[in-house]
């Protein structure tokens, strides 16, 4: 590991490192478990406090009790979003690529996801829902969730 | 804690982490550009010309190797640079077996505190503190390091040639016994 | 050079309540869930709710071991944290007890009438082993080219008091030996066991003369400590326990420009804890302690820094039985880090609840034999720098 001198007026030697850890490998925790069980079946699920329901799940309640797994059925629906069209080298991307925080009408929180759509349709308040992953391709992380759409007219 | 009640927490075994599902792995890819700064380019510097060098500062007479750009007691800046002989004595050493990510190593390193012989080091907390390095040591034996037959003995560094030096403590290949 | 405190506090403070989780190699909650689990009990065993706690102290170690950055706001919430005044503090390996410190002058100040203090390492997440994180706290320039593992400035120390006191690795070995026992006695232990000086000997050599049995296992888990104004603690409880003195130094990183066979840092942290706590002669007043034990020596080492043993006695002293549960002065009652486990920041606050549990006779099969009146807790950290010391009473 040779390091170089500096061009500076004191010669300040500049050295070489790295983080020396191959990965990290992160457990899902309590109720992450129950979500990560419920994205390789489909399905999105919270922590249920007194009345109020908390996405993604948090185990742990506001006043320190535990909560309870409950399905969240939705509907989602945009609440913040934003339009990358840079990768984190700064290299304009092809196609540009929406990031939104997705609310379930029946919950608090929610998640970040990618929203399939041009960036130009949406809006905050847009009615969207998860696009899964096929199941065999599930590992139960939110990566099961390809991206959430717009919700059909109609529909 | 008086009355048995087990305790919160669930434990993972190897293999359950395996058929986990949820499990979030991820590989950190930094790279890191360090600055030696002034006092240690200098000594870095030094290395390259096959010298030890130290600091010396001039309120209290400690000799800092490897060498601050202040003294950190006085909180003053240090003075006049000094050119060490590179002799010392052991003050401790062990025998690793072990590389740093814990795997076996084939041959095992010796590995040391030296303590530098420092011209004019006045020294006024009783010997505890000193000028030193930290380094392998060769030329002696594990048997050596286990009887404690190491610790005291006078050594000194061996150089590597001046074509293979880069600025590193590793110019140095090791502290090897000064033969008398 | 000792520091001299204010002895003129506020608020005097107790310790109400404690928790821990179990200490494991491996465990499926994450770092805030185990903070959460702590907390809970730590207030349960208090009477309390979180609406009755002020302020929040969080301590753990190294981000890069639970693989989060900004650890103390990720364990904010686990901690009990959100919307109250919270810190997280951190010296290295002496952070478990630094925790109980920053959390008495969050009272003693009179700013915080009750605080829980959390402590959370989760050392699994990173891979293949937590040594490639512990290469990071050795200095990029003048040590890392060396490709050191941080077992070796652990031995180098270790062979220094071997050769300054004249100690053999039999007789440290039985530090190991009687924390490995103690911890049979503990609910969260991880590596608890009857061995012998003859299995320490056998296991594999690492550095020499550090061997597997030598040192702590590395593990996850939390623990946690409920603090109160003395107000606030006499309406909670009939038997708070007190902190009755709170010391901590650091020392430079260049560890190898010291004499290695004794803990200066460890020594002044004592001498400010002592000085507030009014001890003068800490080897009589002290009825048993909870010194550092990462590995074997570094009790020995930690006992002479809390002056609990003259400089290369404390050896002399453990062949006779002075450290045992039974004997003039326990040391590690609990197990220590070498039987219950060592999640760095955890494993310091465990022996501060050890304090606690033993000084109201809550103790259970760890209880000491004799009556305790004053104890004392402390942990070192980083380059052989930090001394983190705090002493309890009845």
């Amino acid at each position: 590991m040779a390091g170089q001198w500096g061009k500076n007026p004191w010669g300040v030697y500049k050295f070489p490192g790295k983080m020396e850890v191959e990965k990290y490998v992160y457990t899902p925790g309590l109720h992450g478990l129950e979500m990560a069980k419920a994205l390789k079946e489909g399905r999105i699920v919270g922590t249920k406090c007194g009345e109020t329901v908390y996405v993604p799940p948090t185990t742990l309640c506001p006043d320190f009790g535990e909560g309870k797994v409950v399905e969240v059925s939705g509907p989602w629906y945009v609440d913040a979003y934003t339009v990358i069209r840079e990768s984190l080298e700064g290299e304009k991307l092809e196609e540009p690529v929406v990031i939104a925080l997705l609310v379930p009408e029946d919950a608090e929180g929610g998640l970040i996801h990618y929203v399939k759509a041009e960036p130009e349709e949406v809006f905050i308040g847009m009615m969207v829902e998860p696009v899964f992953r096929p199941a065999e391709e599930r590992k139960g992380t939110i990566t099961d969730i390809m991206y959430f759409r717009p919700v059909p007219e109609g529909a | 804690m008086s009355e048995e009640k087990s305790l919160p927490g669930t434990y993972l075994r190897e293999r359950d982490l395996q058929s986990l599902p949820g499990i979030v792995e991820h590989r950190p890819d930094v790279k890191y550009l360090y600055s030696a700064g002034q006092a240690q380019s200098m000594f870095l510097r030094g290395l390259k010309d096959g010298r030890i060098l130290g600091v010396r500062c001039m309120r209290c007479g400690r000799v800092y190797v490897p060498p601050r750009s202040y003294c950190e007691y006085c909180f003053a800046p240090t003075g006049d640079w000094v050119e060490l002989s590179g002799e010392g004595e052991v003050h401790t050493a062990v025998v690793s077996y072990i590389s740093t990510f814990r795997e076996r190593l084939e041959k095992p390193e010796i590995v040391a505190v030296v303590k530098l012989y420092a011209p004019g080091y006045t020294n006024k907390d009783d010997e505890y503190e000193f000028a030193g390095m930290f380094h392998k040591l060769c030329g002696v034996g594990e048997d050596d390091v286990i009887n404690g037959r190491v610790i005291g003995m006078r050594v000194k560094p061996r150089w590597r040639p001046p074509e293979e030096r880069i600025g590193s403590v590793t110019d140095i290949e090791c502290f090897e016994p000064v033969q008398s | 050079m000792v520091s001299r405190p204010n002895l003129h506090v506020k608020d005097r403070v107790a310790v109400v309540g404690a928790g821990i989780t179990l200490f494991r190699r491996r465990m499926l909650e994450t770092p805030r869930e185990l903070a959460w689990e702590a907390s809970k009990m730590a207030l349960e065993s208090a009477g309390l709710t979180l609406r009755d706690i002020d302020c929040v102290v969080i301590g753990s170690a190294p981000d890069a071991f639970d693989g989060v950055h900004m650890k103390g706001e990720y364990l904010a919430d686990g901690a009990g944290g959100l919307m109250k005044p919270t810190v997280r503090v951190y010296v290295g390996g002496g952070t478990g007890v630094f925790v109980p410190i920053a959390a008495w002058w969050h009272v003693a100040s009179g700013l915080c009438r009750t605080v829980l203090a959390v402590a959370e390492e989760k050392m699994s997440p990173a891979r293949p082993h937590p040594q490639g994180v512990f290469a990071y706290i050795w200095d990029p320039i003048l040590e890392r080219p060396l490709g050191p593992n941080l077992i070796w400035i652990f031995a180098l120390e270790m062979r220094r008091y071997m050769h300054k006191c004249r100690v053999d690795k039999e007789t440290i070995a039985k530090v190991s030996v009687k924390n490995k026992r103690n911890a049979m006695g503990h609910p969260a232990a991880q590596a608890a066991g009857e061995i012998t000086v003859e299995d320490v000997l056998n296991s594999e050599v690492l550095v020499w003369p550090v061997q597997r049995l030598d040192i702590s296992p590395v593990s996850d888990g939390a623990a946690a400590l409920v603090l109160a104004s003395e107000n606030e603690a006499r309406r909670i409880t009939d038997s708070p326990v007190w902190i009755e003195g709170v010391g901590w130094t650091l020392d430079n990183t260049h560890w190898y420009n010291r004499e290695l066979a004794y803990p200066r840092y460890v020594n002044y942290a004592a001498r400010m804890a002592y000085r507030m706590a009014g001890i003068e002669r800490p080897w009589r007043e002290i009825d048993f302690a909870e010194p550092y034990d990462p590995f074997d020596y570094k009790e020995l080492h930690h006992i002479e820094g809390l002056m609990l043993a003259r400089p290369c006695e404390a050896p002399k002293l453990l062949e006779e039985g002075w450290f045992d549960r039974s004997g003039e002065l326990p040391t590690s009652p609990s197990g220590g880090l070498l039987g219950v486990g060592n999640p760095i920041a955890a494993a310091g606050l465990m022996k501060a609840a050890e304090l606690f549990w033993q000084l109201r006779y809550e103790a259970g099969p760890r209880q000491v034999k004799k009556p305790v009146h004053k104890g004392v807790a402390q942990a070192w950290g980083d380059l052989m720098q930090a001394g983190t010391v705090v002493v309890m009473g009845n």
